[in-house]
């Protein structure tokens, strides 16, 4: 949750530049074989894929059988059925009989099954992929608790501002040089004159506003205010938490109006189909423009949240990190634990990216010579953030994300002059939880 | 009606009225067909048409190639057969606990008849997801008893149980609704014949329960075949799971292709549609069994 390193922008940016360390490369390898080598790593392992669409599965498959292929060791890989159902009863999943390997996401959602002690340690082998594993990932997989590492990160995506480059060339605008607040409320402005939609908003879901709100907050209060804040050392009554919700409201005279009527899909199709000049998103449905046509996938582009207050610049996103973990109620313990480290090594990266995963890869050994433009900005988009973030629901605990933050920050949009009343309500949920052990 | 004097002015009420239910039905059938015929209409066109124009738009082409692709996708077959293995037996169980339990509370008076009919009844008003937790602890915890955690949680058997609890309320409620009707001197003779109560039950009773039975198989054989809740909680296999399952397959993590899906949905609900068709009559006299007594 804490992972505030600084070196991390720097080796954001040498990963970015596909610069391959060659000399430290030798040093991962042997690492690498060495844990290959260890003696309790035997006997056949299951595995479960979070998703089960075609693709999520063809990739998890390919990463069963090519450790197969290099070790001899029987996976058995299986789909979770529903990804939603599998993350919701994901407690129930690692108290009864679980796969030994899962995949999974960091944050709160790993940390707090951590602390029950239902996930095998994995710090051995976060060590054993020594720089493979830049810090930046390993410090966002560390359970603030323990200093441990339950989760190997794999893959992760960024949020930021996304729009077509036609469309802003075709107002004017230049969204790539917009320095401060002042620019940003010009550029929304101008779409808006247009007949556009300035700022795209979709809320239906709760959770979508929560990359506004969190990226707002961390660039006026800085990163450790905002996880200060989601773990109960801020206040949401402080005057700080205030100035951003109002600075949010300064937001919603540019969007769409049935923002609590649509959802992150609903703002998509509104880029798609050119209503909207800019959206604060996840960039995971980049493929949605690639199935429409080339030129409308090439014409997509994302640049960071600008800056409000320059303390802190543009220092922070909210980049989720998805990996793997290891259920310590499994069957094959040690050898869930080998397999976990080899999916998170750079052979388990390129079985995925062979079985044609496009995703952005934690290992530092990620060639990007053949990413396409879009990707290669992605890249660039979280390589000048120094703190990364892993979404507000998982940086806060599960019973106060979606159920009070949520549905204040729906409330919010729908009435911001009662922001005082809607953060005296923040804080007083927050107050009534019960501590979670 | 037939016992009325129908004169001129009568009828033409009469045919005015009709007239409005007609017109009436006509509307409600089409609200509740809307859905079903947009799922079908969808499930003909290409994804990339719909991202392309929008969902409220002309299709630039119509054809199977969904229906193809998800069959290719949904190993179909496998799925379909974990749904009759659990919903066979499932339902005969139900059908036959449900019986006995309608045979002693009707047949019998205990003082207590009541009191367990209303149990039963109101056993059924329980949401599911309110049990959820406490019976995975239970289903662990006797599997852990006898030395297997997987005896119950991720098996058939387990899936089985857990349907037939919860769908035994709503059988044993029609059944005794329908047992009522059959009058008290079928079981007095057999009683005066030296029937035992196993006797009385399996000869006399059981074969007077045809129409329920039939109607109530169908039923459940619907409802626990588009179950989805307990297939997804409590078995962690894939390979155990049912057809509802496998239409998760269809489903991205983040984008969805609708289209798709659609097709997956229609094939999935293939079977319903036959069994409903085969036994409609069944089907429309299990809604209204028992309504006129109990």
């Amino acid at each position: 949750m804490s992972n505030e390193v600084t070196e991390n922008g720097v080796s954001r940016r040498t990963v970015l530049k596909g610069a391959a360390l060659g000399g430290l490369g030798l040093v991962g390898g042997g690492t690498l074989l060495s844990s290959c080598g260890s003696d309790e790593a035997t006997g056949p392992v299951t595995f479960t894929a979070r998703t089960n669409d075609e693709t999520g599965l063809k990739i998890a498959q390919a990463l069963a059988d090519a450790y197969k292929a290099e070790t001899g060791i029987d996976v058995t890989m299986q789909g979770s059925g529903d990804t939603n159902a599998f993350q919701d009863g994901i407690s129930q999943y690692l108290q009864g009989t679980p796969d030994d390997v899962f995949q999974w996401m960091a944050g709160f959602r790993t940390n707090f099954r951590a602390d029950q002690g239902l996930l095998a340690d994995l710090s051995d082998n976060i060590s054993n992929l020594g720089d493979q594993m830049p810090e930046g990932f390993v410090s966002g997989a560390t359970n603030p608790s323990d200093g441990k590492q339950y989760i190997i990160p794999t893959t992760w995506y960024p949020w930021g501002l996304h729009y077509r480059k036609s469309t802003m060339i075709e107002l004017g605008l230049d969204p790539e040089n917009i320095q401060t607040w002042d620019d940003f409320m010009k550029l929304l402005e101008g779409t808006q004159k247009k007949g556009l939609i300035g700022y795209a908003m979709g809320d239906k879901g709760g959770w979508e506003a929560m990359g506004t709100f969190s990226i707002i907050n961390t660039r006026m209060n800085g990163y450790d205010y905002h996880i200060d804040l989601l773990n109960g050392r801020a206040k949401w009554t402080d005057q700080a938490t205030i100035d951003v919700f109002n600075q949010f409201a300064m937001l919603i005279p540019y969007m769409n109006k049935n923002f609590l009527d649509i959802s992150w899909d609903g703002m998509r199709d509104l880029l798609l189909q050119k209503k909207c000049g800019a959206m604060m998103m996840g960039s995971w449905w980049a493929n949605d423009f690639l199935a429409k046509s080339q030129e409308d996938y090439d014409d997509l582009w994302i640049v960071p949240f600008p800056e409000i207050n320059p303390e802190f610049g543009r220092d922070s996103i909210d980049a989720p990190v998805d990996g793997v973990s290891v259920a310590s109620n499994g069957s094959n313990v040690e050898g869930g634990k080998a397999f976990a480290e080899w999916i998170g090594s750079e052979a388990g990266m390129l079985a995925a990216q062979a079985a044609g995963d496009t995703s952005l890869y934690a290992n530092s050994r990620l060639d990007t010579s053949g990413y396409d433009a879009f990707n290669k900005q992605k890249l660039a988009v979280i390589g000048e953030a120094k703190n990364v973030m892993n979404f507000l629901d998982r940086d806060c605990r599960n019973d106060f994300a979606g159920t009070i933050v949520g549905p204040a920050i729906q409330n919010f949009l729908k009435a911001p002059k009662d922001v005082n009343k809607i953060v005296d309500g923040m804080q007083e949920a927050w107050d009534a939880l019960p501590p979670l052990e | 009606m037939s016992g009325i004097v129908q004169d001129k002015k009568y009828r033409d009420r009469q045919k005015r009225k009709d007239f409005f239910i007609t017109v009436f039905i006509a509307i409600f059938a089409f609200i509740w067909m809307v859905p079903l015929l947009w799922t079908f209409f969808t499930s003909l066109r290409p994804y990339s048409d719909v991202i392309q124009n929008g969902v409220f738009s002309k299709p630039s082409s119509i054809g199977i190639q969904n229906y193809i692709n998800a069959y290719d996708r949904m190993e179909i077959w496998e799925y379909l057969s974990n749904s009759f293995i659990v919903a066979i037996p499932a339902v005969v169980l139900t059908l036959f606990f449900g019986s006995l339990m309608a045979f002693v509370v009707t047949r019998y008076s205990f003082k207590f008849n009541l009191y367990l009919l209303l149990l039963f009844t109101a056993g059924n008003l329980l949401p599911v997801q309110l049990v959820y937790a406490p019976l995975f602890k239970m289903y662990i915890w006797i599997g852990e008893l006898f030395g297997n955690r997987n005896l119950l949680y991720d098996s058939f058997i387990g899936l089985i149980l857990v349907h037939v609890a919860l769908q035994m309320g709503f059988a044993t409620f029609v059944m005794s609704s329908y047992m009522k009707t059959i009058p008290k001197e079928i079981s007095e003779s057999a009683l005066l014949d030296g029937a035992s109560v196993f006797r009385h039950y399996w000869n006399v009773i059981l074969p007077l329960l045809r129409p329920p039975l039939a109607a109530l198989s169908v039923l459940m054989t619907t409802w626990i075949y588009n179950e989805f809740f307990w297939a997804i909680v409590l078995i962690k296999s894939d390979s155990k799971r049912p057809i509802t399952s496998a239409l998760g397959r269809l489903q991205g993590e983040f984008v969805t292709d609708f289209n798709l899906l659609a097709a997956g949905a229609i094939m999935a609900a293939l079977p319903t549609l036959i069994i409903f068709f085969i036994l409609k009559r069944q089907f429309v006299s299990g809604l209204t069994l028992g309504s006129t007594k109990g």
